[in-house]
């Protein structure tokens, strides 16, 4: 009798607790099921949109991706798109290179200053962005980088995080890997490119999903350093977008929409990369 | 001797790309923003910067609108820290052992943190719409409780900011709470479990003192990142109605790239960075406490 009242005690609690869990991912999806389904109602002009479409259309897909600016025809949130890749693209690979590059010299080599360099990284670490931003405005605009895509990359192509992670991801590596490519007369940039890089794959993974994540959703600075249209993000873009086309919410949506894709591809194919570098990035703290 | 020489220059080369980048974009500007604060200076009518002293702590001391925008950050904080973490934490219990549609459900919960803050600032507008018909109207309407100006009201918009915000990052908690899960010995339980201890009295008791380290880090990050917050205001309010949701950022931002009154942003950043000095140091003074203890 009692054995058969705490089976159904812990039939009870598993279901509670299913539906406790089912309430709460329907709270975190709801919205962005929302937003799916609002881009694919017809705009009303009204803002009566449910979230089952009484009529159901693609069009506002192809109209969004084409939809000229007023200042610029030529301008479309199909261009945005391309900004945004393009940025998230050189960001990504040249922070690898360098950080991995100041990471193996700090974890391999021994010379003068490693340990006040090692000290400088972290040191940025717990510098704001808000802190620096205005001087970094000016020197951007000194080095004639203001509205041009290079102000959103160069600034950004190399990280305390990145470099901390690498140099881990090289000290845990044994030495004689290396002393024996070195007897072998093997020269510093080949052991760096060739023997070293290939066995922190994993690291680069991290700091790739990180970069890309990072660089993708980035908006405070586009937002100083971009006025043009034809070289905003897609993110700016869309704020934008929204201010024009205040009614429009079938096109704003599907907008967005195309927007959240990419981001959600890239995250869902490197999960297990992000999460690890989730949990590294709190332990350092 | 020689090939020390040549292996520190080696490492220089390695090491010259990232820190070229940390020097101009990260250490001169620190420094910079520093000497920026004793200046008048706006770049807009191309005068040159001009020496002030201390005129523009003054003046930010005697300014209102800073002030109220540093309670609308404490305000917020406080409304949003611990509400995301008491989330995370529970949703960390409930998904922390194995049962079908467990990573579904983390998943689900995590994904907030990953997408575009600018495009969820954009859809919680939509759905915070003060139309009777917008999303949320409609849902509070099932309880018969009134359409309310979420964004438009003084009163509620900067709850209304809090909500997005803790809907968008208490997976993040979570995931964090779940690592430091893992690292509690399953002995603890087996201990507990035989002296008769119910669920929620191992929670209370075994989980949560020995999570207090990932708790303790979660406080005070997500305490200074409830001071940075910037993104959401600028495009779900404005800062308005009134200064009823303006931040310290949304204030600097306003002041030194809409006005670009660069001096006065600067002195306003440095006393940002002073109190986020503070609330890092709290933070490893805890950490350190903590690791005596434990």
């Amino acid at each position: 009798m009692i054995h058969k009242k705490m089976e159904l005690n812990k039939a009870l609690w598993l279901s509670l607790r299913y539906l406790v869990l089912i309430v709460i991912s329907a709270f975190t999806l709801l919205p962005f099921i929302w937003m799916l389904s609002v881009s694919f109602q017809p705009d009303k002009g009204i803002e009566a949109y449910g979230f089952i479409p009484k009529k159901f259309t693609f069009q506002n897909y192809p109209t969004a991706w084409n939809y000229p600016r007023l200042y610029d025809p030529k301008v479309t949130l199909g261009t945005m798109f391309r900004n945004s890749v393009i940025v998230s693209f050189f960001v990504t690979l040249f922070s690898l290179l360098f950080d991995s590059m100041a990471g193996y010299a700090l974890a391999r080599k021994r010379f003068p200053g490693r340990g006040f360099l090692f000290w400088l990284a972290l040191t940025t670490l717990m510098i704001p962005f808000y802190v620096t931003v205005v001087p970094m405005y000016l020197i951007t605009m000194k080095l004639g980088l203001i509205n041009t895509l290079a102000g959103l990359i160069v600034p950004f192509v190399s990280s305390g995080f990145g470099v901390f992670l690498f140099r881990q991801a090289f000290l845990s590596i044994p030495l004689e890997l290396e002393e024996a490519a070195k007897v072998d007369g093997a020269s510093d940039l080949f052991i760096y490119w060739r023997l070293m890089l290939p066995l922190v794959k994993p690291t680069m993974a991290t700091m790739a999903i990180f970069k890309i994540l990072w660089s993708w959703n980035m908006f405070f600075w586009p937002l100083l350093v971009i006025y043009d249209y034809a070289k905003m993000p897609l993110n700016l873009g869309l704020t934008i977008f929204r201010g024009q086309y205040v009614t429009r919410w079938g096109l704003l949506t599907a907008g967005m929409t195309i927007g959240t894709l990419p981001v959600l591809v890239a995250f869902l194919a490197f999960q297990k990369w992000f999460i690890r570098g989730l949990t590294a990035g709190a332990l350092k703290g | 001797m020689r090939k020390t020489a040549r292996e520190a220059l080696v490492s220089y080369s390695f090491c010259l790309p990232a820190y070229l980048i940390f020097t101009v974009f990260i250490f001169i500007p620190i420094l910079w923003s520093f000497i920026l604060s004793f200046f008048d200076y706006n770049i807009l009518t191309l005068s040159a910067p001009r020496f002030v002293g201390l005129y523009n702590y003054t003046k930010l001391i005697k300014d209102q609108v800073f002030w109220v925008s540093l309670r609308n950050n404490a305000l917020y904080s406080i409304v949003y820290v611990p509400i995301s973490l008491i989330l995370g934490f529970i949703f960390a219990l409930l998904l922390n052992d194995n049962f079908p549609g467990r990573n579904f459900f983390r998943m689900a919960i995590f994904i907030p943190s990953v997408v575009s803050l600018v495009i969820e600032s954009i859809i919680w507008m939509l759905i915070f719409s003060a139309h009777p018909s917008g999303v949320i109207n409609r849902f509070i309407r099932i309880f018969g409780i009134p359409p309310q100006g979420w964004l438009s009201d003084p009163r509620l918009a900067l709850f209304s900011v809090a909500i997005f915000m803790i809907w968008r990052s208490f997976g993040y908690n979570m995931l964090l709470y779940l690592a430091a899960m893992q690292n509690i010995p399953a002995e603890l339980y087996e201990v507990a479990e035989l002296d008769g201890a119910k669920p929620w009295q191992k929670a209370l008791h075994i989980t949560l003192p020995m999570v207090k380290p990932t708790t303790f880090f979660l406080t005070v990050t997500s305490v200074i990142d409830s001071f940075q917050i910037f993104t959401p205001i600028y495009i779900m309010t404005g800062g308005g109605p009134g200064y009823s949701t303006t931040t310290v950022v949304n204030y600097l931002y306003q002041k030194g790239f809409q006005e670009f009154a660069m001096g006065y942003a600067s002195a306003m950043s440095y006393i940002l960075f002073i109190i986020l000095v503070i609330l890092t140091v709290i933070q490893r003074k805890g950490f350190r406490a903590e690791q005596i203890t434990l």
